[in-house]
């Protein structure tokens, strides 16, 4: 497949249901780089993103026959990655409550450079400051955290939000206000302990 | 500061971290693998089997259907009888004619 044809999903999906071996190759080949963000950011503790993409496309190839069209084939697809990454999430367990003593040296001085400097960040403290968000962030729901991670880390719409994940907006931001209302709890914690 | 204050600039610290692995495309032998999974998943001698079965059955319920439409007179007649007829085979009330 040449690289500047645009690709023909609507004739690739019709190869697919006639059990065309070539066309699914090209369907994942097409669809891995939005499978792949998706787990990226979504993806659990001790579980690899190969097979966490892998178990994503062949529950999309289960349930290709079922998809009518009514979304685009891309959104369709994004749901189910969703899901997926979810019922990973929901299956681990949530990591136990964090205290300023359970941070590294690195963190704590991290957190408070990061708080108090108004300046531009190092780039070393830039990827510890996201280090220390994934903790705080796998404290959350799933749920509220896939929204969180949209809206504060990848600055997504909320209409970019509901293509992804199929929820409306009003969930989305009952959601992002309960993540971010525990996310303060928790910070406040966090620092309160550090205080006593 | 406030706790959400910390948070959005916690959060705007991270967004400027680079990314872990930039390369998106798939694997070598990825897409391979799981077309040859997914079809191995559901094998086309098993949808073609549910596929047929469905046409048999409805094929049997159109049979069973035109059974009971050809032999509707015979099934009326059956649950209509009066109760005369078997009086006449009741061995009792022969018994009882008998009598009297």
């Amino acid at each position: 497949m040449a690289d500047d044809e645009p690709f023909d999903l609507a004739g690739c999906l019709e190869r697919v249901r006639r059990r065309d071996q070539l066309a699914a190759r090209e369907l994942v080949e097409h669809l891995h780089p939005l499978v792949i963000r998706i787990v990226r950011s979504h993806l659990p503790r001790r579980v690899l993103e190969e097979d966490l993409a892998q178990e994503i496309f062949l529950k999309m190839f289960t349930r290709v026959d079922q998809y009518k069209g009514e979304v685009p084939f891309t959104h369709w697809v994004s749901r189910i990655a969703v899901t997926t990454c979810i019922d990973h999430l929901r299956a681990q367990k949530r990591r136990p409550e964090m205290r300023m003593a359970d941070l590294s040296e690195t963190e704590a001085e991290v957190l408070g450079n990061v708080i108090t400097n108004e300046n531009d960040v190092s780039p070393d403290d830039a990827v510890e400051a996201r280090e220390l968000v994934h903790k705080l962030l796998g404290q959350l729901k799933p749920e509220d955290r896939m929204v969180i991670q949209y809206l504060d880390l990848e600055q997504k719409s909320l209409a970019e939000i509901r293509q992804i994940t199929g929820w409306n907006q009003t969930l989305i931001k009952v959601r992002a206000f309960r993540a971010r209302r525990k996310l303060q709890r928790f910070y406040q914690e966090l620092t309160e302990k550090e205080k006593r | 500061m406030s706790a959400d204050n910390s948070w959005q600039k916690l959060a705007a610290a991270a967004r400027k971290a680079p990314p872990v692995k930039a390369d998106e495309s798939a694997p070598y032998g990825f897409s391979t693998r799981v077309a040859a999974l997914a079809f191995e998943q559901q094998p086309a001698a098993n949808n073609a089997f549910a596929r047929y079965s469905l046409r048999a059955a409805a094929f049997a319920c159109a049979l069973a259907l035109g059974a009971v439409a050809a032999n509707y007179t015979a099934i009326k007649g059956a649950f209509s009888d009066d109760g005369a007829a078997p009086a006449a085979d009741d061995p009792i009330a022969e018994v009882v004619d008998l009598g009297t």
